[in-house]
């Protein structure tokens, strides 16, 4: 039951305004030291998957350079490893874009020269930790092609996207675009037989500018889907209220210990290799998550602080994520911030957003 | 195979019994420092940081975990093609296996491998200093007096130089005289167990002080008071800087609150002469809603929900509620219980304190709580 990893990294929104100027959505910086890739690499790597693909997107600088020849993930292999693929949507605008046809045609060769049985497809951008291995036990059980991996939802704004219509046999019967009260939520992954794969891209050749998952959905009935529900965390990011919701989820002890605190299936990342944190005197960190190589003076709370970050004397921080290299001056003071690499925020300058609307500060911004 | 200037030995076989439980089970270069780093981390990116590519890591005692954290070198940017990092244990041969009989012997037992390299010159170092040091300033002196052996030193205040092996030398820094822990000390130049030796001339040396009678085998000890009878070309390298032996629980307990206290002698911080470690993959630390961090160093994969002052969390260690930690350093993994208190006191990698208890105590001397439980 061999199964290589298709990962699709091109993801394009215009939501996140600055934050997104020069990255993609997968290279988005999280957590205080992830990017959000980092989920679906490691899912892929604890799930005992050593062939996977990465499809590139647009801006893909941030990307190449984080994920580099894949050794965080033990993806820096002589049989298999790590293959970074282009996109095809050069410059293409379109939030909805997830598995487009034309990026998995472009790319073929990954999925033809391979003599794996199935292919798991993940999107890039959801903050999980996922074991594949039921999955793949499943889906090797099941006589259909694909199988589709869902998260029960309650009905809410926070989960816009595809949503699963399951029959009692726990066969998709619609994919739609609306919830219900309780709604199976599609979670951008799904396995696939790959020998059927070959086959559903070259059927559906002409319709390449569309995405996978909206083919199947508008031919219902024609292919036989299966269903796997995961149960677990699943942090949908679409926009920078989710993403500041998702980073504060941090401070949770639950999330914590499902996500990242999992012996069987760390999250990986880049490793860096900077000093410990240097809380000073006057320090006054709460309920934080706090990463490598920062100075510490000021006060802290509900934050989320990446390496290298200095926070003067008086300054204070609340609600904010505060990303690489940041540095707030003394005296200062932010709430619902999300502050890209290297902003500096000078002596006693105050800035507020709102927790449903964050302010969002560009890399390298002086304030 | 490129010819190399200079290779170095890294002796890091000792059991360094004098940390006591710190290394019950654990090489002293091994042991945690500084919460996040292992003390062996400061040789060998002190080689990364002056262009030595080549390092052999001469092991004997508890290597297990020193082993697992050196692994290719490449935490340090040593897993080079033509070089890189090697750990030599003591292995067997026709006749059977020896183990390392001293600094000098382990060595001996090497010199196949450093022959393999033909470098010119072999810098010998010792696993367990903390310092930053760009050891190419010092080959460039080496190379410049065309020394046989060159030996780095630091001045101590004289009232101290009867602990340390001691060089007395001429105007031109030639070495005149080597005393080990001299009664009357004549000079105030301690040797700080760095050495730059002509390949050639320590091969010679090697042979024949493993064949020689009344012989421990030891670089101070034996073979530089045998070159220097031989009237070899024997130098000083004047180092100045921070360098510390962590020998002792005190002295590895102090060099670590250097590491807060006195940020401008020993800077970890600083890009300049960058420490590098093997860190592992943590996640970034949490400090709680009702903690109190002051005047401390918390690393990655920390949680903190008490109060920590003037104290170095390491890596994941977790301080539960209420406890109070003062003046102590909480090495990698070890949990400090709820409502614990905890001041000048070292709790050991991956030690566990069941909650409530009082240890150690504002007067009391530094003491190292619990045996080490270590996983890699």
């Amino acid at each position: 039951m061999k199964t290589i990893g298709l990962i699709s990294a091109n993801y394009i929104s215009k939501m996140f305004g600055e934050l997104l100027d020069n990255r993609s959505l997968a290279s988005l910086p999280y957590g205080g030291r992830y990017r959000l890739i980092d989920f679906a690499l490691s899912n892929m790597a604890n799930s005992g998957i050593t062939t996977v693909g990465v499809i590139s997107p647009y801006d893909s600088g941030s990307l190449i350079d984080h994920i580099g020849v894949g050794a965080p993930w033990g993806l820096d292999r002589k049989n298999g490893g790590l293959f970074v693929m282009p996109g095809s949507a050069y410059g293409l605008q379109s939030a909805g874009s997830r598995f487009l046809l034309r990026d998995i045609l472009k790319n073929r060769i990954f999925i033809d020269r391979d003599d794996a049985d199935y292919v798991i497809m993940e999107g890039s951008t959801d903050v999980w930790n996922i074991d594949f291995r039921p999955l793949i036990e499943q889906h090797s059980k099941s006589d259909n092609p694909v199988t589709m991996v869902y998260k029960k939802v309650p009905r809410g704004e926070d989960y816009s996207g595809y949503f699963l219509d399951i029959d009692e046999n726990g066969m998709v019967k619609d994919i739609t675009s609306e919830g219900h009260a309780w709604s199976n939520y599609f979670a951008d992954c799904f396995i696939i037989d790959r020998e059927y794969l070959s086959e559903f891209i070259d059927s559906f050749e002409t319709l390449e500018y569309m995405d996978m998952v909206q083919i199947i959905k508008n031919n219902p009935g024609a292919i036989d889907i299966d269903t796997y529900e995961f149960k677990g965390y699943l942090g949908k990011i679409k926009n920078p209220t989710d993403f500041l919701k998702v980073s504060q989820a941090m401070t949770d002890y639950d999330f914590r210990n499902e996500i990242f605190c999992n012996p069987e299936r760390p999250i990986y990342t880049k490793a860096q290799d900077e000093a410990p944190v240097f809380h000073l005197p006057d320090a006054d960190v709460r309920n934080s998550v706090v990463s490598a190589g920062c100075t510490i003076e000021g006060r802290v709370e509900n934050s989320i602080i990446f390496r290298s970050v200095n926070i003067a004397k008086g300054a204070v921080v609340k609600n904010s994520i505060i990303m690489m290299h940041g540095d707030i001056g003394e005296g200062a003071v932010i709430d619902n911030v999300i502050a890209d690499k290297y902003v500096t925020i000078s002596d006693g300058v105050k800035i507020y957003g709102g927790d449903r609307e964050p302010v969002v500060l560009g890399k390298n911004k002086t304030l | 195979m490129k010819k190399k200037k200079c290779i170095a030995m890294l002796l890091a076989g000792g059991q360094g019994s004098r940390l006591g439980r710190l290394t019950t089970n654990i090489a002293k270069p091994a042991v945690s420092f500084g919460g996040k780093y292992r003390i062996v981390d400061f040789g060998l990116s002190n080689c990364a940081n002056s262009g030595i590519d080549t390092v052999g890591i001469l092991v004997q005692y508890k290597p297990l975990v020193l082993n697992k954290y050196v692994g290719t070198g490449e935490s340090w940017d040593l897993a080079v093609e033509d070089g890189g990092v090697h750990i030599l244990p003591p292995y067997a041969g026709e006749k059977g296996g020896e183990w390392y009989e001293g600094t000098a012997d382990a060595i001996y037992h090497n010199i196949d491998f450093i022959d393999m390299y033909d470098p010119e010159n072999v810098l010998i170092l010792s696993g367990d200093h903390i310092y930053k040091m760009d050891y190419n300033l010092m080959l460039q002196e080496h190379l410049k007096k065309n020394a046989d052996l060159t030996v780095s030193v630091i001045e101590v205040p004289w009232e101290e130089a009867s602990r340390f092996g001691i060089m007395s030398t001429d105007d031109k820094d030639r070495i005149t005289k080597f005393s080990e822990k001299p009664k009357k000390p004549d000079s105030n130049l301690a040797s700080m167990g760095i050495y730059i030796f002509k390949w050639k001339a320590l091969r010679k040396a090697l042979l024949e002080d493993h064949d020689a009678e009344n012989t421990s085998h030891d670089f101070g000890k034996d073979l530089i008071p045998k070159m220097l009878a031989e009237k070899k070309k024997l130098f000083v390298y004047r180092f100045e800087g921070y360098w510390r032996d962590v020998g002792t629980v005190k002295s590895y307990y102090d060099s670590q609150m250097d590491l807060m206290d006195n940020v401008e002698n020993i800077n970890v911080f600083s890009g300049d002469m960058k420490v590098l470690s093997n860190s592992n993959m943590y996640p970034p630390q949490f400090i709680g809603p009702d903690a109190n961090v002051k005047d401390s160093l918390i690393c990655n994969g920390c949680t903190v929900y008490g109060s920590v002052k003037h104290s170095i969390v390491g890596s994941g260690a977790v301080i539960g509620k209420g406890a109070v930690v003062e003046d102590s350093i909480v090495l990698p993994n070890a949990i400090v219980g709820r409502n614990c208190v905890i001041k000048n006191t070292i709790v050991n990698e991956g030690a566990v304190t069941e909650d409530n208890l009082t240890i150690g105590g504002a007067d009391e001397e530094i003491s190292v709580y619990g045996r080490a439980k270590l996983s890699i």
